[in-house]
């Protein structure tokens, strides 16, 4: 991958780049499909220097023969203007002007929609008004004949002052000669004359005359398939069963898909951790490769499977034209929230996991929106914690599955309403502002690119590796070590059995104690470690809510991954580390769990409690890592930390000392 | 309110056209962000447009462009009508 670094001015740089083109071009004119055209699947991905806006950057060699020029391509983000005030237009007019830590590219290659050029052409004008080389490429001119419009490149060239190649980056038509004419012009290094139009008027004025001297025809009027389509998903009712069975068919494919590479990889991981433990000496050396280093990259690499397959089908959808009709449906309900209808897929995601829906957020234009947005993600139920919820509702309403099934549901259903409720109060405190009135526009329906699809997930599935998986493993690492230091001495309880297990007279009896004194062993190791010390000391902060300490520590080993709770609990007390719900021995061993007076470790009070905390915490050091990444500050990491962990911790309050005041202590 | 009765210089406000009306935009009440988008996205001064679809969202064609703008937005924008539906 290329750091962010490569968009930078570097002498080094310069010497061994020979040309930089940029592609440059509204939304939806196919530029994206032009720059995987021209790059293949070398494209490397980073961040502009200092901002979170995606820079896909590739090396080609433009031409043919001789005539043939190695020049590195930069895909700008899609931009209607270069004057507005938006993060692309800014770094679009730094970068072709050379302006800060950007590199002044040798050519732009602006993409034009051949169907709607006059609004498209307002743009080349203000690109004309630098003095770097430009070549239109005129694309999708299949679809403008289809419309009936008939185009003179020839006469557009020559009105404009610019060299202009009719193509179809879809089918890979003319392509090639685009390649060649950039080559040519960069070879040459001849640019036009700087156009001077001032203002927007003379600019309108400028494309209009434009258009008037090289199209002719005046297309094909109303396309009544759109206009009925258009209705029909943007309809109030209509549009929302859509939307609930595109979305529907969306997740069931996510779930349905990524299960088994996400099981895969697990078992890789696994098999590779016993390996590492059978092959090297026992020591800590041993102890941080398996559970520390192993460990965090298998926390990373399963989630893999959902990022790539979420964006995979967000971009097939986003191609259809179908997203910017559903975000509209979902606009009517957010907007009132202080999010805006785009923020519908990436809360939406966030029940799969909130690392790909938080990555999601990308598809909001408002910077503002996407920040509320982002803050509010993981109050979604996500996948890690079903678990989690099937083991505390289980524990909340014994022999009851009916209670248990609706306290299941009331998590999902109070994870989304706290959700929409702090995003209208993070919009009136940290984040001011309404969420920005929507318009958007509705590209052309059509098929989506498969090849654009699999660029995207590949893309989005790398920069996470990259960005999220250093800090995950790190973070991890971090918390094997507090809980696998101090080495506590051989537990009384432990050596019982071991030696029992060595009297056993059948090898069944023997494995079963074997594994009780393992049991006993990681018992006393939590209790010694660092992270049980803390425990210790941070009960009387969870103690209004319920907590004893082992409750405490398993508590706080969540803030790594709430997933980790079960098996916490199950090793402090009493079971094995296996989470497998399936063993009812584990459940029935938790349940009848005591704290150290002699009282039950469940009641109906501290299970609710535990519920509603699991719910509201941000128990997930992934998710921070990423909001630190797509926020671009730990300050909103930090944020998202404190009012959600305040949250959880309120509400679990309220809910253990209601319960109690009602006498279900 | 329809405004699809008969051509008038009057300005009203875009979400009281009906499907299928023509128009010219005529001013934009709104935050000055907005106005800019508006225009970059093709609704410049006078240019003439045609509801596809009234109500929430009100989608407009203008020169080829299919363009939704949510409730708020379209109550912002003044336009002449043109044409009867």
């Amino acid at each position: 991958m290329a750091s962010s670094s490569s968009l930078k001015r570097s002498p080094d740089q310069a010497a061994r780049v020979s040309y930089r083109v940029v592609l440059v071009g509204n939304p939806n004119t196919g530029k994206t499909t032009l720059f995987n055209r021209l790059s293949g699947s070398r494209a490397k991905t980073s961040n502009f220097p200092g901002t979170t806006t995606a820079a896909r950057i590739a090396h080609a060699s433009l031409g043919n023969g001789h005539g043939a020029v190695e020049a590195e391509i930069v895909d700008l983000p899609g931009l209607y203007r270069l004057g507005l005030s938006t993060p692309e237009s800014r770094i679009c007019r730094e970068v072709l002007a050379g302006e800060g830590l950007y590199h002044k590219p040798d050519a732009v290659v602006v993409v034009v929609d051949a169907c709607n050029l006059t609004r498209n052409l307002v743009l080349v004008g203000e690109l004309l008004a630098y003095d770097e080389p430009v070549v239109v490429a005129l694309n999708m001119v299949d679809l403008a004949q289809r419309r009936g419009l008939t185009l003179d490149a020839a006469a557009l060239s020559r009105e404009i002052g610019c060299p202009v190649v009719p193509i179809v980056a879809r089918r890979g038509e003319a392509v090639d000669r685009l390649t060649g004419i950039v080559a040519n012009v960069l070879r040459k290094g001849e640019s036009h004359t700087p156009i001077g139009l001032a203002t927007d008027d003379q600019l309108e004025a400028w494309a209009d005359r434009a258009v008037a001297a090289s199209v002719t025809g005046v297309g094909s009027g109303a396309d009544t398939l759109t206009e009925r389509l258009d209705k029909t998903f943007t309809h109030p009712i209509l549009g929302v069963l859509v939307f609930a069975l595109v979305m529907g068919g969306m997740f069931w494919t996510l779930f349905a898909l990524a299960a088994l590479p996400m099981d895969l990889i697990e078992a890789v991981f696994s098999r590779l951790g016993v390996w590492v433990t059978e092959t090297l000496p026992p020591g800590a050396i041993r102890d941080l490769t398996a559970d520390g280093i192993i460990g965090g990259i298998a926390g990373t690499a399963v989630f893999l499977p959902q990022i790539c397959l979420l964006f995979f089908l967000i971009s097939l959808l986003e191609d259809t034209g179908y997203l910017a009709r559903a975000a509209f449906v979902m606009d009517r309900l957010l907007c009132r929230f202080g999010l805006p209808g785009h923020a519908f897929v990436p809360l939406l995601s966030s029940h799969a996991c909130a690392l790909p829906g938080i990555m999601a957020t990308r598809l909001i234009p408002d910077r503002r929106d996407r920040l509320a947005t982002i803050l509010v993600a993981p109050l979604m139920s996500c996948s890690a914690r079903l678990p989690v919820y099937v083991f505390l509702t289980s524990m909340l309403f014994v022999g009851q599955p009916l209670y248990a099934a609706v306290a299941f549901a009331g998590c999902y259903l109070l994870g989304a309403v706290s959700a929409l409720v702090s995003a209208a109060v993070l919009r009136r405190t940290l984040v001011k502002g309404t969420a920005r009135p929507m318009v958007l526009e509705l590209p052309t329906y059509k098929m989506p690119s498969f090849t654009n699809a699999l660029i995207a997930a590949r893309d989005q599935g790398y920069a996470f590796l990259k960005t999220a998986g250093t800090i995950i493993m790190a973070i991890s690492i971090v918390m094997w070590w507090l809980s696998a230091y101090p080495k506590a001495p051989e537990a009384p309880e432990a050596v019982t059995l071991q030696r029992a297990a060595s009297a056993a007279t059948n090898d069944a009896q023997a494995h079963d104690l074997l594994a009780r004194a393992d049991a006993a062993q990681a018992r006393a190791q939590q209790q010694q470690s660092f992270a049980g010390r803390i425990g210790r000391v941070a009960q009387p902060v969870f103690a209004p809510l319920g907590y004893d300490w082992q409750l405490t520590v398993g508590v706080l080993t969540s803030f790594l991954a709430r997933e980790v709770f079960v098996s916490t609990m199950s090793v402090l007390l009493g079971g094995s580390d296996d989470p497998d719900l399936a063993d009812t021995g584990v459940i029935a061993r938790i349940r009848q769990a005591q704290r150290d007076d002699g009282s039950p470790l469940f009641t109906p009070a501290t299970s609710a409690s535990a519920l509603v905390f699991f719910v509201l915490a941000m128990q997930c050091t992934s998710t921070l890592a990423v909001t630190r990444q797509e926020t671009g500050s730990i300050k909103w990491a930090g944020v998202q930390l404190a009012y959600m962990s305040g949250l959880a911790y309120v509400a679990a309050l309220i809910t253990y000392q209601g319960l109690r005041a009602a006498g279900l202590s | 309110m329809s405004a699809n009765v008969a051509p008038c210089q009057q300005p009203i406000p875009l979400s009281q056209l009906r499907a299928g009306c023509t128009a010219r935009l005529h001013s934009a009440d709104l935050a000055k962000d907005d106005c800019a988008l508006l225009k970059a996205l093709g609704l410049t001064d006078r240019c003439l447009l045609r509801v596809c679809k009234a109500g929430e969202p009100c989608i407009v064609e203008v020169k080829a462009t299919r363009i939704g703008l949510s409730r708020t937005l379209a109550r912002g924008v003044f336009v002449v009508p043109e044409a009867l539906a």
